[in-house]
């Protein structure tokens, strides 16, 4: 049973006087543990799968069904919990509350979740530890640099348990070196925990790690494969 | 470690209070110019309401002291024709004087008579209203004869003339003597009707100058002992009014009613003539109703300039706000991916605006104590302008306006403040509840 299931996702929406179809006929599954790459040119419509996949946005029409929930029905404080307890995002810059430092950065989802303090204390120390920002976890995002404070996101993410983490262009304002570095934590952390991970990029260095590649183009998947870089050998998944 | 749901979903905003409050706490100080000057334009407000409202309580205890201790005491007891028509008939019998003043412990009581008359000086003459207290009783229910200006409280016998008259002393009013160039040690004359029907007149020296005690009294007031104005006005029977002091104010209502409970017997055990009408007590507020009212509006004052003062410095506030939501759409935008409730949002806003109104608040009063610190030790002197002050909607006031600050008015002021600019809070507040993550994050 998958974990993630799109039935028939559209998304039109209008701009000006324009009617713009982002999404179309977009159905697909993600399985539990999986580190799945979106992949397309600017415009194809994947910060939009994104957003549905998190509740952020509405589908036009299709459903999108996580863990047996039925996102597109649940009500705004609904989505706000699911979110709150099964997602996990980061963004492409900015993830960070900038008043507080990077451990009540990570602690802040958990405390909003309601978990006791000490609990939340002791995943952010682990979970930082994780991404080697154990030496500057009481600094603020502004004494962090741009690779750091991605990590800083990645830890928030995980730590607060998620089923599903979706991180928008992660990398999009890192270079190289810290893209492939945060990449790798993200694949390393997405093992031991076994949390699926789904991100969009079109760095093609960045879609190197992933394990499966779903590419949109006009709104619309146009390739699925698997994709295992230490081999580079792909296999074609049937939509 | 592992990825375990929590299993608290349904924990309620009280548990996520703590945070919300930690992380606005924060936010306040992200730009901390700007909250500074926010929370000066706030604290400025707040001070000028405080000064506002102590000068306001001075200059109302000062119309109460002059209406109470200096003028007209905490009762008075008169005839209703008197109080109708000031009536020279409608006495109250001499025997009320002591039967009163027995009436209950804790009280002193004076007797005053009044009377119309005509005042001459060597040059100019006057219309004159005269009164007349027992000058050894009249200490014990007011402060005015010790509110002497020039000259020395006498209102014994000054002298006898060549044709051996007796010549009284007088004390007259500050404005009466620069009306009528007279001063301390002047003779004067009083021509008046005498109860009797015939022209009542006699000399008299002035022993001294009143300062202004209330704008009648000061442009017309010639005060002498009341033995004087029996031999004046050939009235022995009885006297005009009874003032009455009480020991504490507090007792003020029931002592009212006692005494009109009495008078009521003494009526029943022998009955007043009928012209002159009942015997009734009145209490200060009844005498002196313009300074009552003055006092209940001077509260409807502090509250509308406060109103209309922190208004103004909450637009502050309202600006601050706006800046900072505008500035923080995409950092709101994240906080509700991650699953921040909308109504956590806006609460902690909400907590923005109540730190930095908090903050104002005690700054403001902190402040506001101690520049009026001064205001009650030195006050505003106006008394090179105005030595003998000034009279206002026919009250006297000193020419030292003083403040005096109840704390209530802090209290009041300070929760007025927050609660003005919490509303003023609403409306970028309102905003963060309508964002959408995904716009706000594009």
């Amino acid at each position: 049973m998958a974990l993630l299931t799109l039935k028939d996702i559209g998304k039109r929406y209008r701009q000006g006087e324009v009617e713009v179809q982002a999404l179309s006929g977009i159905n697909l599954e993600i399985n539990e543990g999986e580190f799945a790459a979106l992949v397309g040119p600017s415009g194809s419509g994947k910060t939009t799968l994104l957003n549905i996949i998190g509740g952020l946005d509405a589908a036009s029409h299709g459903t999108t069904q996580l863990n047996n929930i039925d996102i597109s029905a649940l009500k705004e404080a609904q989505l706000s919990d699911f979110r709150l307890f099964q997602l996990g995002f980061v963004f492409q810059s900015y993830n960070l509350v900038p008043v507080l430092s990077a451990l009540e950065n990570v602690e802040l989802v958990m405390v909003l979740q309601g978990r006791h303090k000490k609990e939340c204390r002791q995943r952010a120390h682990h979970y930082l530890e994780l991404v080697g920002l154990k030496e500057v976890m009481q600094r603020r995002p502004s004494a962090l640099s741009g690779g750091q404070q991605q990590r800083v996101a990645v830890a928030r993410a995980l730590a607060a348990g998620p089923r599903l983490v979706l991180a928008d262009e992660p990398t999009a304002n890192l270079d190289s070196e810290n893209a492939t570095a945060l990449l790798d934590i993200m694949h390393t952390l997405s093992h031991e925990d076994k949390t699926t991970f789904i991100f969009s990029t079109h760095d093609p260095r960045v879609m190197d790690r992933a394990e499966r590649i779903i590419t949109l183009q006009d709104g619309k998947i146009v390739n699925d494969q698997e994709h295992h870089h230490e081999h580079s050998d792909k296999h074609e998944h049937i939509n | 470690m592992t990825t375990a749901q929590p299993e608290f979903m349904s924990a309620s905003v009280v548990s996520r209070f703590p945070i919300l409050l930690f992380v606005a706490w924060r936010n306040i100080w992200r730009n901390p110019v700007r909250s500074s000057l926010t929370i000066s334009a706030l604290a400025s407000g707040l001070i000028m309401v405080i000064l506002y409202a102590s000068l306001l309580e001075g200059m109302t205890r000062q119309m109460v002291h002059f209406a109470t201790d200096i003028s007209t005491s905490h009762m008075q007891v008169h005839r209703q024709a008197f109080i109708d028509d000031q009536d020279l008939y409608a006495t109250l019998p001499w025997s009320y004087l002591e039967k009163i003043q027995q009436a209950h412990p804790s009280i002193q009581v004076s007797p005053r008579l009044y009377a119309a008359g005509l005042a001459s000086s060597s040059t100019t003459s006057t219309g004159v209203l005269i009164k007349a207290v027992d000058p050894k009783t009249e200490p014990d229910v007011t402060q005015m004869l010790q509110h002497v200006r020039h000259g020395k409280l006498n209102l014994d016998i000054a002298d006898t003339t060549e044709n051996g008259v007796q010549r009284y002393n007088l004390v007259i009013g500050a404005q009466l003597a620069r009306n009528m160039k007279v001063k301390p040690g002047d003779e004067l004359v009083l021509v008046t009707q005498a109860a009797d029907g015939s022209i009542g007149n006699a000399l008299y020296r002035i022993a001294a100058v009143l300062k202004p005690l209330e704008p009648n009294f000061d442009r017309m007031g010639v005060l002498m002992s009341i033995e004087a104005y029996q031999q004046l006005m050939y009235l022995q029977d009885g006297f005009h009014e009874l003032a009455i002091k009480v020991a504490e104010m507090k007792e003020l209502a029931s002592i009212q009613d006692t005494v009109a409970n009495k008078l009521k017997q003494f009526a029943q055990e022998k009955s007043l003539d009928e012209l002159g009408g009942k015997a009734v007590v009145r209490n200060w507020r009844q005498l002196s109703p313009a300074v009552a009212d003055l006092l209940e509006m001077s509260k409807a004052f502090v509250f509308i300039i406060g109103f209309i003062i922190i208004s103004l410095a909450s637009l502050g506030m309202l600006n601050t706000m706006l800046m900072a939501v505008h500035e923080r759409t995409h950092e709101f935008g994240i906080l509700l991916a991650i699953g921040m409730k909308r109504r956590w949002l806006l609460l902690m806003v909400l907590l923005e605006s109540f730190f930095l109104a908090l903050v104002s608040a005690v700054v403001g009063s902190l402040l506001g104590l101690v520049i009026n610190d001064y205001f009650e030790k030195y006050g505003i002197d106006f008394s090179s302008a105005m030595p003998d002050g000034y009279d206002w909607a026919g009250m006297i006031f000193e020419p030292v306006m003083k403040g005096y600050l109840l704390p209530a008015d802090v209290f009041t002021a300070s929760i007025m403040m927050i609660m003005i600019t919490m509303l003023a809070s609403l409306i970028p507040s309102w905003r963060t509840v309508r964002l959408k993550p995904a716009e706000v994050m594009r």
